[in-house]
């Protein structure tokens, strides 16, 4: 037999994938043709196969495996042969929906190793076996998606005119959510959605119970969600819960909390869940006078300003113990404590000890971030608003007649802040392609925020069947009749940007910097991104907004991308070490070189922080769907009563809605060290066993799992003090 | 304000320093040029006066001027006391913008001193070893240091009412033995340091030596001082208001609280 196969004159027997050995039949190919080509249908609105094409293709492909003489064959490869003979006649949109997706098993192995693909992406992920297994799923994943996105969207995320974040999770997951806690305190905890993979909890009824239920939540939440998880409003709806505790049992619970958040080490693929939770000191104007939630009721004799002073005790208590740190003294990364600054903390001597001792935490790990609400555009007082994981925001102004009943929860309503997703332009590539002509430009602004409109409207439509479907069920469940827990309608559509210092300097000539004419261009820009935004609010009704994307590694994909086709531009603007990439980059995309973030002026400028205030300060009120300010901070130990000062002042004097002081910390794992600075040799044992952490661009790190643009680029920030 | 024809040697601005004026952000104005040559110096390279170090003050007023993140201006060096003409015009500026004002000094200038302090509001003010003229030639590598004329900056700033922040530079095999601390102590006593320290207005900070950056070789090759050691020197002085600093322990750590404080369980 062996010797008519290789004769030509039979064809080998087919290793399918499903784990058989069977006999050729060209049938099979028709019948899989005219079964798996209806997706084009579905996909692109084109048309599927018929029989007489579909035979022969299978005739042509079956002449081929004869012609070939091979020992065997297997189910994949005759896949290939058939979409290679698609593509041949013309059959494009057929074979897109036809062809495999998967890996070549030497990357396969690679991930196993910890190595090869995206073993940078995130530097949340740690290399474990759920990580490598979560790769895989990845990679797959991105493949369909690109082959399911119309192609005028899938090519210019692979052209790199746009990033569409999360691409893994694109039909299956919405981005992030910022949770309402009474709707668990009222209505209880089914982790599933449904209640039938898990059990069911009632109502909290005791703190210890009320905490593990909100770490539960956002465990539950990150199964369903490509994003950070978070809770607005936390301290204020926890407080019903501390009524009658001592200090010391509420330190407790708050460590307690602040463990569980850290070790439930179980989100997407082995990792803690990227959580943030916003700290108010006191009960804020809006809560005053609604009815505390919680015990599975709505009280009727109590409003939440009766618990002003356990909010003020539980907001201390989690500072406290944010200071502690760990057990070996290292700092709780995550959840990322937004502590809230509003007139009344600063004025109210009440209040000052949490205005001092989150000065004390950024002083000690930084970690604390700033989510201030005294400029008016934040409308803090009247309505809700939070910034969360990446520093996007949302924000739900009060004069609707649905918020009314949200404050008061009637019926089970509640907030439900979130991102539906995000997709962010590459902004310098809009300048190449501009020939550096303004009008141009804003020309081909519209048409790119037009494309990401495009898949951000797809999104929806996708997400909306499946959460109708019951596919998102932690998101989409009804316990007890509820409304939805997440109001999927009111998600917002992200439209993030990055490198505009780029943009305008191949414009202008200047970085935002150096010149006025390129931060005049940066706003004006940013002006018609928000009027086209308003455009597609008041077009579809849904919410848009313009943010600055943390761009994490889109910041180093858009630099690789442009380095590819616009090289001639972009050698001379891509920040980083260029001489380090150019050797590489056509290979990997793990390379030293980045543009720089949302509208930020260049990490690596040598100007004084106030300058760079004075600029970056003015994009804060446009840029509603989230901006956040870095403070590099070079002391080893900054005077937390200095720093103290300095945040009074960016609070009450500046236009910036969130900032944050980082401090880079060394840790010596020889003998524990944990100290400012990066140093190479431990301060006490002189050990080189070390670890380094920083904060990538919205949270904190081990810098060694950072991919290699953002290592650059924290080489290059420019500090508040740079030692001689 | 007319704008002043005065130049300075001042090489450097920092826009904000979190660390180096007690309790404010501050920026620090480097002036160059010093009468000592000490070899744990961290900025010596600003020990001579060189043509390239001189700016027009009205730039320095201007980068005062623009910085709405500060709520003090310290001048450091350098000995900032040499260009007392620039430092006194400097000084009626931030003064006139409403920020703080202070001074790092190594206290052999009492007189300069003297003119400046209605301007003051802060006085850091070293104290290198035990105030004797051979001790003090050890660190400060200076022929004639006059410990005189320290003992006089002392008793101008502790008299005045400028906050007084001493600080003594912990230098393994030069100065960290309980005697050098007791000794400058006691120095410090006997010119009215304690009852100032009560009103909350003085301080003595002992503070870590940093070899990495020190001037001479021979200060680059020794250990830094650990946090434990200026614990217990600190202790050992017996003066209220006494602080440490150190890069494990954290800025400025006041002492006597840090010991009631212990570790929880």
């Amino acid at each position: 037999m062996t010797e008519a196969i290789l004769n030509g004159k039979l064809t080998p027997p087919v290793r399918r994938s499903d784990g058989v050995i069977i006999p050729f039949d060209k049938e099979l190919i028709v019948k899989s043709l005219l079964k798996e080509t209806q997706l084009v249908k579905t996909f692109y609105g084109g048309s599927p196969m018929n029989e007489e094409d579909a035979k022969k293709i299978a005739d042509e492909v079956e002449e081929d495996i004869r012609s070939m003489k091979l020992h065997f064959l297997s189910g994949p490869l005759i896949r290939e042969l058939v979409s290679v003979k698609l593509l041949e006649h013309g059959f494009d949109k057929q074979r897109n929906v036809y062809t495999r997706v998967g890996m070549p098993l030497y990357d396969v192995y690679a991930i196993d190793n910890s190595e090869g693909y995206e073993a940078k992406e995130n530097a949340n992920l740690q290399p474990n076996p759920e990580t490598f297994h979560k790769k895989k799923a990845d990679f797959l994943s991105k493949e369909s998606y690109l082959l399911m996105l119309p192609s005028n969207v899938a090519d210019a995320h692979l052209r790199g005119d746009i990033h569409i974040h999360d691409l893994e999770y694109w039909g299956t997951r919405p981005f992030c959510q910022d949770w309402d806690l009474r709707y668990f305190f009222y209505y209880g905890l089914m982790p599933d959605g449904t209640g039938t993979h898990t059990s069911v909890a009632g109502p909290a009824k005791h703190a210890e119970v009320a905490m593990l239920h909100a770490a539960k939540v956002l465990g539950a939440a990150q199964t369903n969600f490509a994003g950070g998880q978070g809770f607005f409003n936390f301290t204020v709806f926890m407080a019903p819960y501390l009524m009658d505790l001592d200090d010391r049992k509420i330190h407790q619970l708050a460590q307690m909390f602040l463990y569980e958040m850290t070790q439930l080490y179980v989100a997407r693929g082995g990792q803690p869940v990227f959580s943030s939770i916003q700290i108010e000191s006191g009960v804020p104007k809006v809560w005053q006078e609604a009815p505390v939630v919680s015990h599975g009721k709505v009280w009727k004799d109590m409003r939440y300003g009766d618990l002003e002073g356990k909010v003020h005790a539980f907001t201390n208590a989690l500072l406290d113990e944010y200071m502690k740190g760990d057990a070996v003294g290292k700092m709780f990364n995550f959840p990322k404590p937004e502590v809230v600054q509003r007139t009344r903390y600063w004025n109210d001597k009440n209040f000052e000890d949490i205005m001092i001792k989150s000065a004390q935490l950024s002083a000690k790990f930084g970690s604390t971030y700033y989510d201030n609400m005294i400029p008016v555009y934040r409308g803090g007082e009247e309505g809700v608003s939070c910034f969360q994981c990446c520093a996007y925001a949302f924000a739900e102004d009060g004069r609707s007649e649905s918020f009314k009943r949200k404050i008061f929860f009637e019926d089970g309503a509640h907030f439900s802040m979130g991102g539906m997703q995000v997709v962010t332009l590459n902004m310098p590539r809009l300048a190449y392609k501009s020939g550096g002509d303004e009008a141009q430009l804003l020309e081909i602004l519209r048409d790119t925020m037009g494309v990401a409109k495009e898949a951000l409207l797809l999104k929806h439509r996708l997400m909306k069947h499946q959460f109708d479907r019951g596919l998102v069920p932690f998101a989409s469940q009804r316990p007890k009749g509820a409304p939805p827990a997440v109001d999927i309608d009111n998600l917002s559509h992200t439209i993030g940007f990055a490198g505009m210092n780029e943009m305008v300097e191949h414009m202008t000539g200047y970085q935002l910097h150096e010149d006025q004419s390129a931060q005049r261009l940066a706003l004006k820009a940013l002006i018609e991104m928000d009027k086209v935004r308003k455009d597609y609010s008041a077009e579809t009704g849904m919410k848009f907004s313009i943010a600055r994307t943390p761009a994490e590694s889109s910041a180093q994909r858009f630099a690789v991308a442009d380095m590819i086709h616009y090289t001639k531009f972009a050698k001379e603007l891509v920040k980083g070490d260029l001489e380090a990439a150019l050797p590489r980059y056509r290979e990997s995309r793990d390379v030293p070189i980045y543009y720089t973030n949302g509208a930020h002026v260049n990490v690596a400028a040598q100007v004084p922080i106030y300058e760079r205030l004075a600029i970056e300060q003015r994009f804060f009120p446009i840029l509603k769907g989230g901006d956040i300010f870095h403070i590099w901070l070079g002391e080893v130990n900054p005077d937390p009563d200095a720093l103290l000062k300095l945040n009074r002042k960016l609070a009450t004097e500046s236009w910036v809605g969130y900032w944050s002081h980082t401090k880079d910390i060394t840790m010596c794992m020889g003998c524990g060290y944990v100290g400012g600075g990066l140093n190479s040799r431990c301060p006490v044992c002189g050990g080189e066993s070390l670890k380094h952490y920083s904060r990538i661009t919205g949270y904190y790190q081990d810098v060694s799992s950072w991919n290699a643009a953002k290592r650059q680029e924290l080489k290059e920030r420019y500090r508040v003090r740079i030692s001689e | 304000m007319k704008p002043s024809k005065v130049r300075v040697f001042a090489p450097e601005i920092l826009p904000l320093s979190l660390c180096d004026y007690l309790g404010e952000p501050a920026c620090v104005i480097f002036f160059s040029g010093c009468n000592y040559d000490c070899g744990y110096c961290q900025n010596w390279r600003l020990k001579v006066m060189s043509k390239e170090h001189l700016v027009d003050i009205e730039k320095i007023k201007d980068s005062i001027m623009k910085n709405r993140l500060i709520t003090a201006c310290k001048v450091t060096g350098g000995e900032p006391l040499l260009q007392l003409e620039a430092l006194s015009e400097l000084g009626r500026y931030v003064k006139s913008r409403g920020l703080k004002f202070g001074i790092d000094t190594n206290g052999s200038l009492p007189d300069p001193l003297k003119l400046l302090l209605p301007t003051l509001d802060l006085v850091s003010i070293d104290i290198k070893t035990t105030l004797n003229e051979d001790e003090y030639r050890k660190i400060t590598g200076a022929g004639e240091p006059c410990v005189d004329a320290i003992r006089r900056s002392l008793e101008i700033v502790i008299s005045s009412n400028a906050y007084t922040d001493a600080r003594m530079v912990i230098i393994p095999g030069y100065n960290d033995s309980v005697e050098v601390v007791r000794s400058v102590s006691g120095s410090l006593r006997s010119l009215g340091y304690e009852e100032k320290a009560r009103r909350g207005m003085a301080s003595l900070t002992l503070v870590e030596f940093v070899p990495e950056n020190a001037h001479s070789e021979e200060f680059r090759g020794l250990k830094n001082p650990s946090a434990e050691n200026l614990r217990s020197l600190a202790l050992a002085s017996g003066l209220p208001n006494i602080r440490i600093t150190h890069r494990i322990a954290g800025f400025y750590v006041e002492i006597e609280s840090k010991s009631n404080n212990g570790m929880e369980g």
